[in-house]
């Protein structure tokens, strides 16, 4: 074998499934559109052909964003008694498989991303109770907001796309959240994880006046605060009084992880 | 609903989504550095908050459009005070004390080299940490997860703080780390340089009119090749001509109907990292498997999207792409095994089947989609054949361009670069050689040497005890280039502050090196001479036995066409005074520029030229230098800084 590149690799040559295989058109056009490597063409293609179509209706709806759509057909999938399991599988994170191949490769942006994982939300909070029901719990309820006078939001909805992601179940407050506010929040909930986000030089001292108002709340021993934002740093986030600093929504899983105690 | 679920397989499945969530965070996070991320794919602001760079609202969707070009970082139109007074109210209001003043040494800062990042070390810092601390670039598209290996950056000092090599960076020669992956483990300061985004890459081609007859062909709402559909109608017909050089790589994006160029760019070829040599690369390649050819690939998908963008076409109506290089490097884009390029008689896995009977010809072609190019579905890479051994497809375009078939005089084809190849003919014959010269003249080996980028000297000469001087682009001076060096050598020698041996004659012949530039110090460096003594050579070699066999005298020779690199800005009076060219009469010179993509066009626009290349190609005799019964004895001759003798 002289030729690396010659020759289509073998795992390819023995996939029964192609691309006309898909029972969704939508989704095969989506495929034969945006992705490119063969491998995760072989890939996606061999998930999707073997996917029920009204599980692929979802994975269409959350590519499009369309979160209406992706709440109505999960509903129907379920009583229609497809299990949840396979409705994550084949639906869900199907969908969401695509989403990410697309943000790689530059075609969607990170609105688009946002717009297709609140989609993704839509169908998993029926997926929640079935999973609660066999015992299997949120691994901590956390309260996430943009502090007061910051309505920057993106940072803090990507992390709040991987917390779900990761189990927790996230209450997001929103923007411009006042320290009352949060607090308010933490109490109704009764959430052990508080997450705060500034995204300017202005509003990054809010964080510290929230914290030193939970202090004077006598809430500040309930719960674990995290911050984050791209003027904090883990010096600043030290200086107030965080419990802990995450560089971006990834480190913000796993800073939530270990400040609940599910790791190390 | 009485399901009973197992937490485990739960626990998978959520997994899951944080490895794909986690990509896509990642990914953000890059992109983050240079695209304001409430940007949509209409490039419409999805922000709720007032931004200074937001215009006029899109009737359609509702959202004002965004006015930021993208140069700037978008986060100063968000920012509205000066944060450190920001943060001494909120000290002084808490009652705080405010932290440690900064060690003003901690700030200091110099450049040594263009993009180089120079500073002392965060203790657990990645480099690309410190590249973000200083705002200098760092290509990535995994999320510094150490997956992509886009960010492969220079350690030029300071290797000995930072972390050892983990498996992920097991591919990277001496220097080479990835920024995402080396951190700094001990106190002391560290210099690095990424891999240069924007080096002058010789683009400028000779203009010569190509009436479009290209392989594919609009036929009613389809496209055919081969008289055969293979996709829809999109509504243009895209064309890309790429060089593939050891050093840099040069594209142009062609409208395969009109024959319009569309766009044009270069950039460092990223393989950098497996070495500057070819021959390097193909060693590097026998121990790493993919990296290489993965590496090429990467860049192009890059290059092809920003010049799609930029010039306004889809991506899905490129159906053709046209590839030329060395051997080597043409190989490595086509995903084949390079090993027998390294070793006797350096022929390509094409070459040898062909002689094999295998195979018909050098030409290769392969489907975008099978090498992950990110052009159309149905779009081809193709490539001229290679003239023989290193002498490349690249060589095969040049002569094609400078029409070297249809002459029939005394003419020789110089394509100086990393490889200088060398093609002489004669109303009878052509023969051709490759000349292995290293990289001196490119920014490699020398010190001060630099490949053409902005600051870099281009032009010198000796005036009183000093150098007066021109840089590229007019910037501060940073370093030498290819055409520097040459002036500079041959200025040196004339002033007689040089020996032809390369020894300065100045401090009692002791001198080690001499100063081209005090602020900052550039200098020239016996060693440094060295080098571009033995790079120089091999050019001079292949011309003088190439010359010496066809009994050709060079003042004679009727065309010189001088391709490629610096050759561009070369001074030819200097350059046969070291002896780096053979004596030709000056106005006999041609600079033909980028003649391999220029040749590159042409076989993308008309498919008739590929008959052309392959008849030329089968005339052409290759020479093996090393095979000259008295090459050492030429070699050493070639060394010295003197006018050539034949």
């Amino acid at each position: 074998m002289s030729e690396k590149g010659g020759e289509v690799p073998e795992f390819i040559r023995t996939t029964m499934a192609e691309l006309a295989d898909i029972p969704n058109e939508f989704i095969r056009n989506e495929l034969d559109e945006f992705v490119e490597r063969d491998d995760e063409r072989a890939e996606l293609i061999e998930l999707y052909s073997q996917s029920a179509p009204h599980l692929l209706e979802i994975g269409a709806a959350i590519i499009s964003g369309r979160n209406e759509d992706s709440d109505r057909l999960t509903v129907e999938a379920l009583q229609r008694g497809t299990g949840a399991l396979e409705v994550m599988d084949d639906g869900l994170i199907a969908g969401m498989a695509l989403v990410g191949i697309k943000f790689r490769e530059n075609f969607i942006f990170v609105p688009e991303v946002l717009a297709c994982a609140r989609a993704m939300k839509a169908g998993m909070v029926h997926i929640e109770p079935i999973l609660s029901a066999s015992g299997i719990e949120p691994l901590a309820k956390v309260i996430m907001g943009t502090v007061k006078g910051d309505l920057h939001d993106i940072g803090k909805n990507l992390c709040i796309m991987m917390l779900r992601g990761a189990g927790f179940e996230v209450i997001d407050l929103g923007v411009d959240i006042s320290a009352d506010e949060f607090i308010d929040a933490v109490e109704q909930h009764n959430a052990t994880l508080v997450g705060m986000s500034a995204l300017l030089t202005t509003t990054m001292p809010n964080m510290g006046r929230t914290i030193d108002a939970f202090i004077d709340a006598d809430v500040r021993d309930d719960v674990k605060i995290m911050v984050g934002g791209a003027p904090v740093t883990p010096e600043f986030a030290d200086e107030m009084g965080a419990d802990a600093y995450g560089d971006n929504a990834v480190e913000c899983v796993e800073v939530a992880k270990r400040l609940v105690g599910v790791s190390r | 609903m009485s399901e009973r679920i197992d937490s485990e397989a739960v626990e998978r499945r959520r997994a899951r989504m944080t490895r794909i969530f986690a990509d896509i965070i990642q990914h953000a996070q890059v992109q983050c550095l240079s695209r304001c991320p409430y940007r949509d794919r209409r490039d419409l602001c999805t922000a709720r908050f007032g931004c200074r760079n937001q215009g006029p609202v899109d009737p359609q969707h509702g959202l004002s459009s965004c006015l930021c070009d993208g140069e700037l970082d978008y986060r100063g139109a968000w920012e509205v005070e000066d944060p450190e007074a920001v943060l001494a109210q909120w000290r002084a209001e808490a009652d705080r004390p405010p932290p440690p003043p900064v060690d003003p040494e901690v700030q200091g800062e110099k450049t040594i080299r263009p993009g180089a990042v120079d500073c002392p070390g965060r203790q657990g810092a990645t480099l690309f940490d410190l590249a973000d601390d200083h705002d200098v670039r760092v290509d990535s598209s995994c999320g510094r997860m150490g997956s992509c290996h886009e960010c492969v950056v220079e350690v030029l000092e300071g290797d000995e703080i930072l972390t050892e090599r983990g498996d992920g960076e097991r591919f990277l020669a001496d220097r080479f780390r990835l920024a995402c992956q080396a951190r700094v483990a001990s106190p002391g300061a560290v210099t690095f340089a990424p891999l240069r985004r924007n080096p002058h890459v010789l683009t400028e081609r000779p203009e010569s009119h190509v009436d479009a007859c290209p392989a594919v062909s609009r036929q009613g709402e389809e496209v055919f090749r081969d008289g055969e559909a293979i996709d829809q109608w999109r509504g243009r017909l895209i064309g890309l001509a790429v060089d593939v050089g050891t050093t840099t790589v040069a594209a142009e994006l062609v409208d395969l109907e009109t024959a319009e160029s569309l766009c044009r760019g270069g950039f460092e070829n990223p393989q950098r990292f497996g070495g500057s040599d070819v021959i390097s690369r193909v060693a590097y390649d026998a121990q790493h498997d993919g990296e290489m050819h993965q590496a090429i690939i990467k860049a192009l998908n890059n290059e092809i999207l920003s010049m799609c963008q930029h010039a306004g076409v889809s991506r899905h109506t490129l159906y053709e792409i046209l590839v030329v290089g060395n051997s080597t490097m043409r190989d490595l884009v086509f995903g084949l095994d390079v090993q027998t390029i390294g070793q006797r008689p350096y022929k390509s896995v094409t070459e040898h089947e062909c002689l094999a009977g295998r195979r018909t010809g050098t030409a290769l072609e392969a489907g975008t989609r099978q090498l992950g190019l990110v052009a159309s579905a149905h779009g081809r890479l193709v490539s001229p054949p290679l003239v023989g051994s290193h002498v490349g497809a690249d060589i095969a375009a040049g002569l094609l361009a400078c029409d070297f078939d249809l002459d029939s005089g005394n003419r020789i084809f110089l394509d100086i670069g990393t490889n200088t190849e060398v093609v002489i003919g004669t109303p009878d014959r052509i023969v051709a050689a490759s000349c292995p010269a290293g990289p001196a003249f490119e920014g490699g080996l020398v010190r001060h040497g630099l490949p053409a980028c902005d600051g870099a000297i281009d032009t010198l000469k000796a005036i009183g005890s000093g150098f007066q001087y021109t840089t590229l682009a007019d910037a501060d001076p940073v370093g030498i280039c290819g055409s520097g060096l040459v002036d500079l050598l041959a200025e040196l020698k004339r002033t007689g502050q040089m020996t032809e041996m390369g020894v300065f004659t100045f401090g009692d012949g002791r001198a080690r090196e001499v100063a081209v530039v005090d602020e900052p110090l550039i200098t020239l460096s016996r060693q440094d001479a060295s080098h571009l003594a033995q790079a120089k050579a091999a050019s001079f070699c292949g011309q003088f036995i190439l010359l010496r066999m066809l009994g050709i005298d060079p003042g004679k020779v009727q065309r010189v066409e001088l391709a490629g690199g610096f050759a561009h800005s070369i001074d030819v009076r200097a350059a046969v005074s070291i002896g780096f060219l053979a004596p030709f009469d000056p106005d006999r010179v041609h600079r033909v520029g980028n003649a391999a993509l220029e040749g590159a066009r042409q076989l993308v626009l008309d498919t008739g030229r590929h008959d052309r290349v392959e008849r030329l190609v089968e005339r052409i005799e290759h020479i093996e230098l090393e095979t000259t019964e008295d090459f050492f004895e030429v070699f050493t001759e070639a060394c010295q800084f003197k006018p050539m003798q034949l």
